[in-house]
């Protein structure tokens, strides 16, 4: 193997230019202040100070946790049981099912986030709909609602595609032996499949959550430009306001949640597939 | 003890057919009894499992009942049902330890902790596995998983206990051990093992009862002794264990004729001259010096076990034609002068085709090609022939422009087949040509010339029906052949005993066979196979 050595040097050359670089410039920027000349740094803790000082900020920041929570919830609750019945299709129609839920994802996730502002405006699609019964028009644009139901819709094929993966794969046999031993559907759904599925579960809900945090067009396009996630913040940081030590100081506390964030699902992880062992 | 005790499980006319219109099982009746040991046996693909798996209550039957206590219970859900299932592959739970699995059922019937606890431990040590308790499951043996998925099924209690090809997944030396475990634990627990196999040996050393299948029916019921002794029919004799099966007449009762030869025997309620099969075992079968035996035959081969020889006695030969090889060099000729190459090999052709034949269709049949010895250009070629459409060999010969030539033969031939009205049969070979070079290169050289000869043998009742050209005979050494011509002889089995003796014999010599009027087994010919 080791004359195939050489072979990894491209990219290793990529990843550092690519991905290595770009994230230290993001930690040199969020240590400094800005106007920096061009081989002087002058370093600072501000722009970290700023962010966790500001009520304003960590409103955000709280919201954006909570959005992203409420999302993965749903996406959980409504995923497993769409995975749970394709897995139970005979062959073919499991295939298509499939096809069918990652089909939307082929389309461009700005198009598909568009075509729900068509829907849900008070002069929309859902409100003309309404008003035929002479209800409406309800407000659905530019609410929490709105943004929850982008969120879901765009990232729930991630979810399912984990737990239908997990539950497929999984030995039939084991839901006879449950039976044999005396389970009923109930049961052998508790004790067998769904232990089972967790780790699907958890590789779901990672999928899920951090696109859902750090998401900004879809609150901009859905919540309208009142309302405001961290993903917002940090876009406008550097594309407005133009304060790239912000942006990338909020980024960097984004980035430390997110590991975190995964270090404990990863530990969730383990401590199910361990279950038995105790 | 069977006849006396009290049936449990009823199979009334079990048919089971798929969506695909594959029919499994044709009308399975069987009856099982308390405390038994019952063995389904039979090839894969025979319907033992889907059997097995209506009783699991895994799959419903297309008609027929299953009664369990005299209660039918073909639409009880499994997991109401008081049987347990080894599964093929174990199927224990992978995100459970060793306790958690056995004690699987217990806790769904939400019994006492204590009391779970104590089963659960019972049973480990039935299964001899009392300091594994925590262990995870995916950390344990093949064997220990498969010991762990007949605690998990009998700490349940149930009065029936399914076994699905449970030792298939272990290497031979631990099946021999689980095969006298899983006995002994039957005889303990004293409930009734239902056991699938495709293992002859596993079902004979265990079985107190064995039901022998093939292609969705049951073929014979009966103990190890009956069914090894006193097969039904050719299937069941072929299945369970080495065996010969000769031709037979039923001259009266206790007398049968076989090989020509009468020979007393033990069997009764036979029609007067009724063909039958006849089985003697290959351990009930002796070799002794020619003239004192009441068969006679050439050894023609011997295989030594250990214990005793593998030997193969032919007291017939079956039918048998020579054909001849001719081997040619098929070096190029050369002319020097003209700086060509020519190159042809012999051939041979029908009778029929002899009659209109074209200059260019003897090139072909001949391969026959010249070309520039330097550029490798092709150069067209001449033909000069006096073959005539008769039987007879005749020179052709291939010649350039610039008078390079070559000579080779061609053979004329009728069919060539030789017919045995005592085996009812047909052989049929052809006279060949062949380079070195192919007989040097070919690596299964029987089947090579079985395919250039185009031998092949059929029986004279039905032409569809083929009969095995077994035997390929040379007196050459492949890998030293020079060109000339061979005979290869073609022959199909003719009557062969298998004997298991401890006498040495040498291949080719001349013995005679013994065996005793109660080791022959007569069985009716052409009973469901």
């Amino acid at each position: 193997m080791k004359q195939f050595r050489s072979m990894t040097y491209p990219y290793v050359a990529w990843i550092s230019v690519m991905i290595v670089v770009p994230m230290l410039l993001i930690v040199l920027y969020a240590f400094t202040e800005s106007g920096n000349d061009v081989l002087t740094f002058r370093f600072t803790l501000d722009n970290f100070a700023r962010f966790v000082t500001d009520r304003v900020f960590l409103a955000v920041l709280w919201r954006s946790l909570c959005i992203a929570l409420i999302t993965t919830v749903i996406c959980v609750l409504l995923g497993y049981p769409i995975a749970y019945v394709i897995a139970q299709l005979p062959g073919r129609g499991n295939t298509i099912m499939i096809l069918l839920i990652t089909m939307p994802t082929w389309v461009n996730m700005l198009v598909r986030t568009y075509a729900w502002m068509g829907i849900l405006q008070d002069e929309g699609v859902l409100n003309g709909l309404l008003s035929v019964f002479g209800i409406g028009p309800v407000p659905m644009i530019h609410t929490s609602f709105a943004v929850i139901l982008g969120m879901v819709y765009n990232f729930i094929p991630f979810m399912i595609l984990q737990i239908h993966t997990s539950l497929d794969k999984m030995d039939k046999n084991l839901l006879n032996a449950a039976a044999d031993l005396g389970a009923d559907g109930l049961h052998t759904f508790l004790r067998v499949t769904l232990p089972l599925s967790l780790p699907g579960v958890i590789s779901g809900i990672t999928l899920v959550f951090l696109p859902a945090v750090s998401s900004f067009f879809i609150p901009k396009l859905l919540g309208g430009g009142q309302y405001v996630l961290v993903g917002n913040v940090i876009e406008s940081q550097f594309l407005t306001s133009g304060d790239w030590n912000f942006g990338s100081a909020i980024s960097l506390i984004m980035a430390v949640i997110i590991m975190l964030s995964m270090y404990l699902t990863r530990k969730a992880d383990v401590s199910v597939a361990s279950a038995g062992k105790e | 003890m069977a006849e006396e005790a009290k049936k449990l499980i009823q199979f009334k006319n079990i048919v089971k057919s798929f969506e695909d219109g594959q029919v499994v099982l044709k009308g399975v009746s069987l009856d099982i009894y308390e405390n038994e040991f019952v063995t389904l046996l039979g090839p894969s693909g025979c319907g033992k499992t889907t059997l097995l798996r209506i009783l699991g209550g895994f799959l419903q039957p297309t008609e027929g009942k299953v009664l369990f206590d005299g209660e039918d219970i073909v639409n009880v859900p499994p997991y109401k049902r008081e049987i347990n299932t080894v599964f093929q592959k174990y199927a224990l739970f992978p995100h459970m330890n060793v306790y958690d699995n056995i004690a699987f059922g217990l806790t769904i019937k939400k019994e006492p902790k204590d009391v779970i606890e104590q089963k659960v431990m019972r049973m480990l040590r039935l299964v001899n596995l009392e300091d594994y308790a925590r262990r995870n499951v995916t950390e344990m043996s093949g064997g220990q998983q498969q010991r762990i998925a007949i605690a998990r099924a009998l700490v349940n209690e149930p009065s029936v206990l399914l076994l699905d090809e449970p030792l298939g997944a272990l290497d031979l030396k631990l099946r021999k051990e689980m095969q006298h475990e899983l006995k002994s634990i039957q005889q303990e627990v004293g409930i009734t093992f239902i056991f699938v196999t495709h293992d002859q040996e596993e079902a004979l050393t265990m079985s107190d009862k064995i039901v022998v299948m093939n292609a969705g029916e049951i073929q014979q019921i009966g103990t190890p002794t009956e069914i090894y002794r006193r097969p039904v029919n050719e299937f069941v004799a072929n299945f369970i264990g080495e065996t010969n099966i000769i031709d037979g007449v039923m001259v009266e009762d206790d007398l049968v004729v076989f090989e020509d030869k009468r020979f007393p025997c033990s069997a009764r309620g036979f029609d007067k001259n009724e063909k039958v099969d006849v089985v003697i075992r290959p351990e009930h079968l002796d070799i002794v010096p020619r003239g004192q035996g009441m068969l006679k035959g050439v050894v023609k081969s011997q295989l030594f076990k250990g214990m005793h020889y593998d030997t193969v006695v032919e007291t017939r030969a079956g039918t048998s034609i020579t054909v001849k090889m001719q081997v040619a060099a098929d070096k190029p000729v050369t002319n020097d002068e003209a700086g060509e190459k020519i190159s042809a090999s012999g051939f041979l052709l029908d009778v029929e085709d002899a009659a209109e034949l074209s200059d260019a269709k003897v090139i072909a049949l001949a391969s026959a090609e010249a070309w520039v010895s330097e550029t490798e250009e092709n150069v067209s070629i001449n033909v000069e022939h006096d073959i005539k459409p008769e039987t007879g060999e005749y020179s052709v010969t291939f010649s350039t422009a610039a008078g390079t030539s070559i000579t080779v033969r061609a053979l004329v031939v009728t069919e060539n087949r030789v017919e045995s009205t005592v085996y009812q049969e047909e052989i049929y070979a052809m006279n060949f040509f062949k380079k070195v070079e192919d007989i040097q290169e070919s690596i299964a050289l029987d089947t090579d010339l079985k395919m250039w000869a185009t031998a092949s043998a059929w029986s004279l009742e039905d032409e569809n029906e083929k009969v095995e050209i077994t035997d390929v005979r040379y007196d050459f050494d492949p890998e030293t052949i020079t060109p000339g011509v061979y005979d290869v002889t073609f022959s199909t089995e003719g009557y062969e005993y298998k004997v298991s003796t401890t006498r040495a014999a040498e291949e080719g010599s001349e013995v005679g066979l013994i065996f005793r009027p109660e080791d022959i087994h007569v069985m009716k010919k052409g009973a469901k196979r």
